[in-house]
């Protein structure tokens, strides 16, 4: 098993490598640059700042200076359009909001979910198997660009319930509109696995075996049936919680949000390269370490798993 | 099995949906009705803040708090709260009024300003402020390590430019004596036919500065007489590149020039020889290198407003950061909260602070317009910023008493490239600019007005604006038809089968208002030429580039909004074939006419001369004119000292909330005194 996460954390150094030249070369690729702007700016001006900038260099320079002072020192450098404020920095502000969010989403949708596909599991076809379901197709069939919208309107512009949107720290009535948002797709797909696969995991032999013994219903469904049916959901989760905490593009956005998400949107705007890489390579690292965890909780989960 | 079970499947999908289709339909019912129902006079709610603050939607995260380096609106409006310049802008005209200058004179050329500075103004530090931090920051804001994307605003000042090109001087060793343009006037200029009218093109390659288009000598300056200001007044003198490479190809190309500097040293352009000069503590001369009347409108800009030295050599890049920044407006910053808000409070130091009336100003970041809007209709925001409002909302939001609406110094138009046939033909070009309802799309536009000229409609008091040619798809069809290109008619429509539609196309940026004028111009020329010119919708930062480097056939959106109150703010556009003329028209003439008008002492025969080249301009047809915007924005209406003015840019000092309500705007506030 150690050998197994050494191994795989190991492989990760590389491949954030491989992302981090990858992206390079796609900004590089993409046309125009962070300066230029409606109103032109005569040539005298624009020489200077790629002097300034160091983009009169020679293009293998500029990467190897930008891979050296990642490999170096972890340092991605300066923004680009946030003058004087270093990648880092700006990661680390805007992280804890993301992450914030990202994780009252995470835990909401997992409560509401695992619920909703439990209780649609253990009577299937009944009609709060149906109401569930009904509830979990909208949520999927919903994209967070209409519900958040649908949300304001309703809970902001009519009731004057919530705030329509900005970032006034945790916890505040601000941070409802948002995670509701966000957690709506996860919660209504993780309703929907939980569902399937309590319905599997109940038909089998060894819950046949659990009942065989006398255990009580409570006990056949959280000890034994929620451990198995919940694989998939595990699965599913891994991924979507690395997503959830480095911020989702579109919820941060319509809620002007102070995340890594509404950065990352408007560094790629701005063709603001030292950000852009600093933000993907995190949420790379974010996105391997969270795949090695849904590993490792499988291992946990099914006996059946060795590493 | 398998069957039996897919149907069931199928079943329970199918009730779902019914009942998702249910649920769906109650929530839009919902909205619906609450869409209908927005009562009142105003837009939302109007409880004015409990404390004495404003809470401005002001758009994007602001890139630095360094006056002279962004360009953007956002960051101009927090730099009139954090940093006063020589003048201020009046809340309502515009106009110059006292800033940190008490009072100024101005030489009867307008070609040199002196400022007297008040005594009593200093840092959100304590230290006071005197001339030499405004010296030091104008030879900061055109340094070419700042390399500040504003600093061509400056280049009027003499020497600016060179200094800023890293140009150098050529001096000899031995009398110390530096070669002046006049020296090799001749064989520098007449190498070029037509000299001052090529300046353009010629100055790229470093030969001479605007330096040579010397207005007439008037010494009739105010202020102290300095070892300076007759450096300042005495001939040109020559600037040449600085790198050494640009400097022999040039002289390569020049015999007699090389001959002329044959032995010279070459000594760099410094920031010292640069045009402002502290004449005493609190005295400032600017001189520059021509006249330019509209100057002083110039220097409320944030490349001109003051940045503290102390606080920028001790550090660097990082001084802008809340725990080190120094500033000197009526504000100061309280707390950045990054991605969401600029807090800033009154500084009590400022020397009218009694006259400050807002505690806090709360600098809110919004990208989007309706969540701006949401913003304010739910009352958590005070006033939103100039074309907040989404043309799909007008029809709701522009009868309501908040909304703000006036003239703007802005103007939309196509920008031809009239290097590529057919557009090189001018025929073709009035033809395409004649084949245009511009009224009938003004309207459709609900709040904009239409435009024939290249100046804004409406904006420059007593400037005899010049008409382009008007709407006549007739003449237009005629046009075209005398450039080879007949136009017949086709059942209910027209035809015009010898127009090459390949080679020319219609490129603009992504937004939902280009694509609707897009859309429009493309169904004008359809239905008036018989011309279908394909439409390109492209992202901003891709759009730009190739709109300034002519990468385009045909038409490329242009949008241009003044810097200043003058007409030359919009027709200096065509005084370089390069920077943001996206037409590629370049005319010597042109350019002779625009020098002559602002060497014109009397503004009302310069206004004459410069409606002469614009009539010019509109002949040869490298835009098409489409309309004048319009202010477009709410404000509470107990926000009082808030003007909507032409340049969308407000004095916060001025501004306060009203709680008496007899007292609140119901409507536009009028924008004459």
């Amino acid at each position: 098993m150690l050998r197994f996460i050494v191994r795989r954390l190991i492989i990760t150094i590389p491949t954030i490598l491989v992302v981090i030249t990858i992206t390079w070369g796609l900004i590089r690729l993409a046309p125009g640059n962070f300066y230029i702007s409606e109103k032109a700016i005569p040539a005298a001006i624009e020489k200077n700042i790629r002097e300034k900038y160091g983009l009169d260099k020679p293009w293998y320079e500029q990467y190897g200076h930008t891979i050296w002072n990642i490999v170096r020192h972890f340092d991605f450098g300066t923004s680009l359009k946030y003058e004087g404020q270093s990648v880092n920095a700006i990661i680390a502000r805007s992280l804890p909001v993301s992450a914030t969010v990202g994780i009252l989403a995470y835990l909401l949708a997992l409560v509401v979910g695992i619920t909703a596909g439990s209780i649609a599991a253990l009577k299937p076809n009944s009609k709060r198997d149906y109401a569930s379901m009904a509830l979990a197709m909208l949520g999927i069939s919903i994209p967070n660009f209409v519900l958040g919208p649908i949300l304001i309107l309703v809970f902001s512009l009519t009731l004057y319930w919530f705030p329509p949107s900005r970032w006034n720290g945790f916890p505040s009535r601000n941070v409802v509109l948002p995670v509701l948002t966000l957690s709506g797709l996860y919660m209504a797909y993780i309703a929907r696995l939980t569902r399937a696969g309590m319905l599997e995991v109940l038909r089998s032999d060894y819950i046949r075996t659990a009942r065989a013994k006398g255990l009580s219903e409570t006990q056949v469904v959280i000890r034994h049936a929620l451990r198995g049916g919940l694989m998939p959901v595990v699965s599913y989760t891994g991924p979507a919680l690395a997503f959830l905490v480095t911020g989702t593009v579109v919820v941060e956005r319509l809620f002007v949000l102070p995340g890594l998400g509404s950065y990352f949107i408007q560094a790629s705007l701005n063709r603001d390269e030292p950000l852009i890489l600093g933000i993907v390579a995190f949420v790379a690292i974010t996105l391997l370490l969270m795949n090695l965890l849904v590993d490792i909780a499988y291992a946990y989960l099914d006996p059946r798993i060795r590493y | 099995m398998k069957a039996c079970q897919r149907g069931s499947i199928r079943r329970v999908y199918l009730k779902e949906l019914i009942a998702a289709v249910t649920i769906a339909s109650f929530v839009f019912g919902t909205i619906s009705c609450s869409v209908v129902a927005t009562p009142g006079d105003f837009y939302g709610n109007t409880t004015p803040p409990k404390r004495n603050i404003l809470r401005y939607v002001n758009g994007d995260e602001p890139g630095s708090l360094d006056p002279p380096v962004s360009t953007g609106q956002p960051e101009a409006r927090i730099y009139m709260a954090l940093y006063q310049g020589l003048i201020e802008y009046d809340p309502r005209t515009f106009n110059a009024i006292p800033g940190l200058a008490e009072r100024w004179d101005i030489n009867n050329d307008s070609s040199e300003f002196v400022f007297h500075l008040r005594r009593n103004a200093v840092w959100s530090s304590g230290d006071p402020i005197t001339a030499q931090d405004f010296v030091y920051s104008v030879r900061r804001g055109v340094s070419p390590a700042l390399a500040s994307q504003n600093a061509y605003l400056a280049f009027y000042i003499n020497y600016a430019e060179a200094y800023f090109r890293k140009a150098v001087f050529a001096k000899d060793s031995k009398t110390n004596q530096f070669v002046l343009e006049k020296d090799v006037a001749e064989s520098a200029l007449s190498a070029s036919p037509g000299a001052t009218t090529s300046l353009a093109s010629e100055y790229d390659s470093g030969v001479v500065g605007p330096e040579s288009i010397q207005g007439p000598d008037v010494k009739a300056s105010p202020g102290a007489e300095t070892t300076f200001h007759q450096f300042m007044h005495s001939p040109p003198r020559l600037t040449l590149p600085g790198n050494e490479e640009a400097r022999n190809k040039l002289l390569a190309k020049n015999p007699k020039l090389q001959a002329a500097l044959e032995g010279k040293d070459f000594v760099p352009v410094s920031a010292e020889d640069i045009g402002v000069e502290a004449i005493d503590d609190y005295t400032v001369r600017i001189s520059l290198s021509q006249p330019a009347p509209y100057f002083l409108g110039l220097l409320g800009h944030q490349l001109f407003r003051l940045a503290p030295r102390k606080i920028i050599e001790k550090y660097g890049d990082q001084w802008t950061q809340p725990e080190h920044i120094v500033t000197c407006g009526p504000f100061k910053v309280k707390e950045w909260l990054h991605y969401s808000e600029l807090v800033v409070e009154r500084d009590p130091l400022y020397w009218d602070a009694a006259n400050v009336h807002l505690d806090e100003i709360h600098f809110f970041v919004s990208q989007d317009n309706p969540t701006s809007l949401n913003l304010y209709k739910v009352g958590e925001a005070d006033a939103v910023l100039n074309h907040a409002v989404p043309n799909a909302w007008l029809q709701v939001v522009r009868p309501k008493k908040d909304y703000m609406d006036g003239a703007e110094a802005a103007i939309a138009f196509l920008n031809i490239n009239v290097t590529k046939p057919p557009m090189n033909d001018i025929r073709v070009r009035r033809a395409f600019n004649m084949a245009i309802d511009k009224i009938s799309y003004a309207k459709s536009r609900l709040v904009t007005k239409p435009l024939s000229a290249f100046t804004p409609e409406g904006i420059f008091v007593g400037y005899p604006q010049p008409k382009g040619d008007p709407f006549d798809p007739e003449q237009a069809r005629k046009l075209l038809g005398e450039a080879g290109f007949p136009v017949t008619k086709q059942g209910d429509g027209f035809q015009c089968k010898a127009f090459p539609v390949g080679e020319v196309e219609y490129i603009f940026n992504t937004n939902s208002s280009n694509k609707s004028m897009a859309e429009y111009m493309q169904a004008q020329w359809k239905q008036n030429l018989g011309i279908t010119v394909p439409l390109r919708s492209m992202e901003s930062k891709t759009f730009l580039p190739a709109r300034n480097k002519l990468e385009f056939k045909g038409f490329a959106v242009g949008l241009w909004a003044a810097d200043y109150m003058d007409p030359f703010t919009f027709l200096g556009l065509f005084m370089t074939p390069d920077g943001s003329n996206g037409s590629g028209w370049f005319d010597p003439k042109y350019v002779a006419m625009l020098n002559e008008a602002n060497l014109t002492l009397n503004p009302q025969r310069r206004y004459e001369l410069l409606a002469k080249a614009e009539k010019y301009l509109l002949d040869n047809q490298p835009v098409i004119p489409i309309e004048t915007f319009a202010v477009n924005w709410l404000k509470k209406p107990y926000v009082k000292g808030m003007y909507p003015n032409a340049a969308s840019l407000y004095p916060w000092k001025f501004v306060y909330i009203e709680r008496d309500s007899s007292k609140w705007d119901y409507g536009v506030p009028s924008l004459s005194d």
